[in-house]
């Protein structure tokens, strides 16, 4: 008897075996951060169906790219971008908009990728020049030094570089922030009829309705929100330990859902707060259309301002079509298209001094004066903080 | 294991030769091939990486980091969550299926249950989360119903977002699958011995103490196992239902390779050879209690 099961016996033990192997490898592949839940696939329709980039009127006078710089690009064939969603940002609108003042096709990689997985694809592709190899990366700002140390980024400085804050770029060009969000609620009015105005109106909701739009533990967002929160509640950016401290007292009065938020969780009012990005709650609220209401808030004090930042990759296959896509970035007329994605964009206030701020993009920006923007070093430690400190102030104790 | 097991069984075949040995070797070779792709060199892979700092120099700390309150605490819910869907999957699951099989069912409904169980084993991850917020969560619709009827299970203190509520999702694919791999060794207790053993006068109690345990333990055993396994290595369907709210290692190590919140590669496989020690360890405790389960039936 006993050889008859002898078999299914040893198979089990190596099934057990490669199925942990798998769910440990495998294992980050879903993390991806996204609150607005993005479709690749109505990529292409969308895009034709928005307005022209800078139609608006009022605003920047077209980009003109250079002549010198467009003819080395065209002879390239292409650019390579990673990890661009289309509605973050408006970011459909910036790839079909330099496809159509340049007439380069964009081949854009994994829409919904993380940070580190943009950082990870120029490693993996250092000796391959083929599509698989990214051009350009836009990761949030703690990845701008890491690539540096890893060698992965090549100088460049854009020609509105010197209106870029000293404090949001390498002084050597390596790396150069694009733009930033607020730290807001995104409130489905039809459950939560007295919109919370700051944190600690948020210990006042009913149960079971305050959520963050990622895992507190490996999302950039998630983190940013746990910090924010504490900053509006007695603590800083030196100090974000009162946000866990806050989440915790969210916790314990039932107020929180651990649940990742997504719009769909934010429709169906399983997640009636979620606290995310202004531009992705904003995204999230014009993607619902009204069906149900959803007003975002940007609480009244802790504004936590979130940036990215643009590189180029030093293994770019198309080097000079990555510099002519930053200048195209960077030119009035794109900046204003991340305006119109609810973006903050870096050179906002040189281009409020001269005049080339589209007026009606502007005026739908939620008011993020007093926004607070970390340095790098503050960025580390509160991440340490709330990466390793939310497992065991907040998490679910097993004893 | 598999493979030296055969190899040694070819050796002492009754009529050794070459032919056969190398006939044997081809044989395994596909397997040998896929295990060094998949198992070995992954895993040797996690192991030096978990050696080494970002930069690759030679370190302990990220194995120092492994007694840090925060990582402790994963493995201990990691370990908790795993065996409490084990057991109770196993043990639900076996009894559901003893039923099935051995409780004369007429052949439509065991075969509707099979299928039930292959289709339910197999869903997991993001899909099976949503299914359960949809259904059972705050605004989900058997919630909505239940309150209507003047049952309200969040107002009584219930939440999908707990312990409970992962190990209860956890059990929608762990019982099914308990189903499918101790269906073979039920089918395989014969209806003669249980007639054999009440001829000779042993009540039912007696059966299944001295025939029937005894020949389904160690299948039992190993399909507790798996499911152990199986619970253990998840992580897709805790990260969607309940973020790191329960902070399993696996959701931990996700972090750390794909987060954008300043992961730690190194430390990512660090936690991963853990798992692996773990696995290990629980590996070896099996086949001593299988082993002592042999002797017992002598």
């Amino acid at each position: 008897m006993t050889s008859s099961f002898s078999k299914p016996r040893l198979l089990t033990i190596g099934a057990t075996v490669a199925l942990l192997v798998a769910a440990c490898g495998g294992g980050g592949a879903s993390t991806a951060p996204t609150v607005a839940p993005t479709a690749a696939a109505t990529e292409a329709p969308s895009a034709a169906a928005s307005a022209p980039a800078s139609a608006a009127a009022g605003g920047p006078a077209a980009w003109v790219p250079d002549p010198t710089l467009l003819t080395a690009a065209k002879a390239e064939g292409g650019l390579t971008t990673i990890a661009l969603p289309p509605t973050w940002c408006d970011y459909q609108d910036l790839l079909s908009g330099f496809t159509s003042a340049t007439g380069i096709q964009i081949n854009n990689l994994n829409p919904d990728g993380s940070s580190q997985s943009e950082l990870d694809a120029i490693t993996a592709n250092k000796a391959n020049k083929g599509p698989a190899a990214p051009d350009v990366v836009d990761v949030g700002l703690a990845y701008g030094p890491k690539g540096v140390a890893a060698g992965l980024f090549a100088p460049y400085k854009v020609a509105g570089w010197n209106d870029i804050p000293d404090s949001a770029k390498d002084a050597n060009g390596y790396w150069y922030g694009d733009y930033y969000g607020v730290m807001s609620f995104e409130v489905n009015t039809s459950v939560i009829t007295t919109l919370p105005q700051d944190w600690s109106d948020l210990l006042n909701e009913p149960a079971n309705s305050v959520a963050l739009a990622g895992d507190p533990t490996g999302s950039n967002q998630a983190v940013s929100a746990v910090w924010a929160a504490g900053i509006g509640t007695g603590g800083s950016l030196d100090n974000a330990q009162p946000g866990l401290d806050f989440f915790k007292q969210l916790n314990d009065k039932k107020i929180f859902v651990p649940v990742i938020a997504k719009s769909a969780t934010v429709a169906s009012g399983e997640t009636p707060i979620v606290l995310a990005w202004t531009y992705n709650a904003l995204a999230d609220r014009d993607q619902l259309n009204g069906n149900p209401p959803v007003t975002v808030v940007v609480p009244k004090s802790g504004k936590l301002g979130g940036m990215y930042v643009q590189a180029i990759s030093a293994y770019a296959p198309h080097p000079n079509s990555a510099k002519l896509w930053m200048e195209w970035l960077y030119s009035d007329q794109g900046q204003n298209v991340w305006l119109k994605g609810y973006c903050n964009p870096i050179r906002y206030d040189a281009m409020v001094k001269a005049g080339t701020v589209d007026p009606t993009l502007a005026a739908k920006l939620p008011d993020s004066s007093g926004a607070a923007l970390p340095t790098l070093d503050q960025i580390t430690k509160a991440n340490t903080v709330i990466t390793t400190g939310w497992p065991t102030t907040v998490g679910v104790t097993v004893h | 294991m598999t493979q030296t097991a055969q190899i040694g069984d070819a050796r002492t075949a009754p009529q050794p030769g070459r032919r056969r040995f190398s006939g044997t070797v081809l044989g395994v070779a596909p397997f040998l091939l896929f295990a060094v792709l998949f198992l070995v060199l992954p895993t040797a892979y996690l192991f030096v990486g978990s050696l080494q700092t970002s930069t690759g120099q030679l370190t302990l700390d990220n194995f120092a980091h492994l007694t840090q309150p925060y990582t402790i605490a994963a493995y201990e819910a990691s370990l908790e969550i795993s065996l409490v869907t084990a057991i109770l999957g196993g043990l639900f699951g076996f009894l559901l299926a003893y039923a099935t099989i051995a409780g004369g069912l007429p052949k439509p409904i065991r075969g509707a249950i099979m299928t039930f169980s292959g289709v339910a084993s197999n869903f997991a991850g993001g899909p099976l989360a949503l299914a359960f917020i949809f259904t059972i969560g705050r605004a989900g619709f058997l919630t909505v119903f239940l309150r209507a009827i003047g049952l309200d299970p969040y107002g009584a203190g219930f939440t999908i977002y707990s312990k409970i509520g992962l190990e209860i999702v956890y059990l929608y694919f762990q019982l099914p699958l308990m189903v499918l791999i101790i269906a073979p060794a039920i089918d395989g207790l014969k209806k003669e011995w249980r007639e054999a053993s009440e001829n000779l006068g042993a009540s039912n109690v007696q059966y299944w103490r001295r025939v029937a345990l005894p020949i389904l333990l160690p299948s039992l055993l190993g399909s507790v196992i798996l499911l152990f396994g199986n619970a253990f290595g998840a992580q897709a369907t805790a990260f969607f239902l309940t973020g790191g709210f329960i902070p399993l290692v696996t959701i931990l190590i996700g972090s750390q390779l794909s987060g954008d919140a300043l992961g730690d590669k190194n430390l990512g496989y660090a936690l991963a050879i853990g798992m692996v020690a773990i696995m290990g360890v629980t590996l070896v405790a099996y086949s001593y209690l299988t082993r002592l389960a042999e002797r017992w039936q002598r």
